[in-house]
């Protein structure tokens, strides 16, 4: 089974994390795309999908994938070990993983400090995305 | 950040000193000038980060030398920053068919450079290179070519010697941990 086109996908963000990453790209005109493909990882005998992944953002330019999340290390176990069978299962895909530290070190850069709250929460009380 | 706090509380361990700084510049310095030999350079600086980098590098060089400067509008807040990036300073000088060196303070993701090769190649140099004097590629998005780099930069928020949160910290010396918890 190779990778699908997204059957859920959406038109609105799921986190305003992601929306803020969009409006960057754009800012810089790079053109993405949202949850435009389903990579499935897992599938029964009878070929039923048992566990898939779906990255954030796709840049169609860079061919790269990219997966945002502002849980804290400790807490991505799950979505790291998704990724790394991704990579395993499609070695010629390409994606990156921004985690909290990433996104803090973004809204820094941006001057963005006052939105790190409501964004990313804080570090015991993270915004749950992804 | 009050301005009347003490600038060092917020500034955790160094992670360059202003020796090793010094040293790897002119290191740049003499390579950028053997790469160079017999050229006229044109050292394209990016406002604001490249301030102490910049002049500091430019005085290694052993060939002739002419700069400018760039600076384009910084991502923001959404009630702050409207539609896509733009130059707010562009360059006084033309590049068609010189050699042209853009220096830079940090490449990550690589969005600004990326922006701004785009923008230089349209000019026509008769070569575009790019030093940086802190290279984080862990994060890179976009695939660059950096042709001189300082140092690989810690998966950590710097500061120091041009680098900046919220136009504070330039000053130092040294680049260090920023903490922003402190």
């Amino acid at each position: 089974m190779g990778p699908l086109s997204n059957p859920n996908r959406r038109s609105d963000f799921a986190h305003p994390i992601e929306a803020e990453f969009a409006r960057l790209l754009d800012f810089y005109r790079i053109p993405w795309e949202y949850e435009p493909t389903t990579f499935p990882l897992a599938a029964d005998e009878a070929g039923n999908l048992l566990q898939a992944f779906t990255p954030d953002f796709f840049l169609p330019l860079q061919e790269l994938y990219v997966e945002l999340t502002t849980r804290r290390q400790d807490l991505i176990t799950d979505k790291n070990r998704k990724i790394r069978t991704l990579k395993q299962q499609y070695p010629r895909v390409n994606i990156k993983l921004l985690n909290r530290r990433d996104m803090t070190s973004l809204l820094l850069k941006y001057g963005m400090t006052g939105e790190s709250g409501q964004l990313i929460g804080s570090p015991n009380n993270p915004y749950e995305s992804g | 950040m009050n301005p009347a706090e003490p600038l060092l509380p917020a500034v955790g361990r160094v992670v360059f000193t202003a020796a090793q700084i010094h040293s790897r510049v002119q290191e740049l310095g003499a390579q950028i000038s053997r790469d160079h030999a017999g050229q006229e350079l044109v050292v394209i600086g990016i406002l604001k980060g490249t301030l102490f980098f910049l002049a500091d590098l430019l005085r290694c060089l052993t060939i002739p030398a002419i700069v400018d400067f760039m600076a384009i509008s910084r991502f923001g807040p959404s009630s702050e920053t409207g539609g896509a990036a733009r130059l707010v300073k562009d360059l006084d000088l033309s590049l068609h068919q010189r050699q042209v060196l853009v220096v830079e303070d940090i490449v990550d993701t690589g969005f600004t450079l990326s922006y701004l090769l785009r923008t230089l190649n349209t000019r026509r140099p008769a070569s575009l290179k790019v030093c940086v004097l802190l290279n984080r590629p862990r994060r890179r998005m976009i695939d660059l070519t950096l042709d001189y780099v300082g140092f690989e930069a810690p998966d950590e928020f710097v500061v120091g010697y041009g680098l900046q949160v919220e136009e504070r910290f330039r000053q130092l010396p040294y680049i260090a941990v920023y903490n922003p918890a402190t």
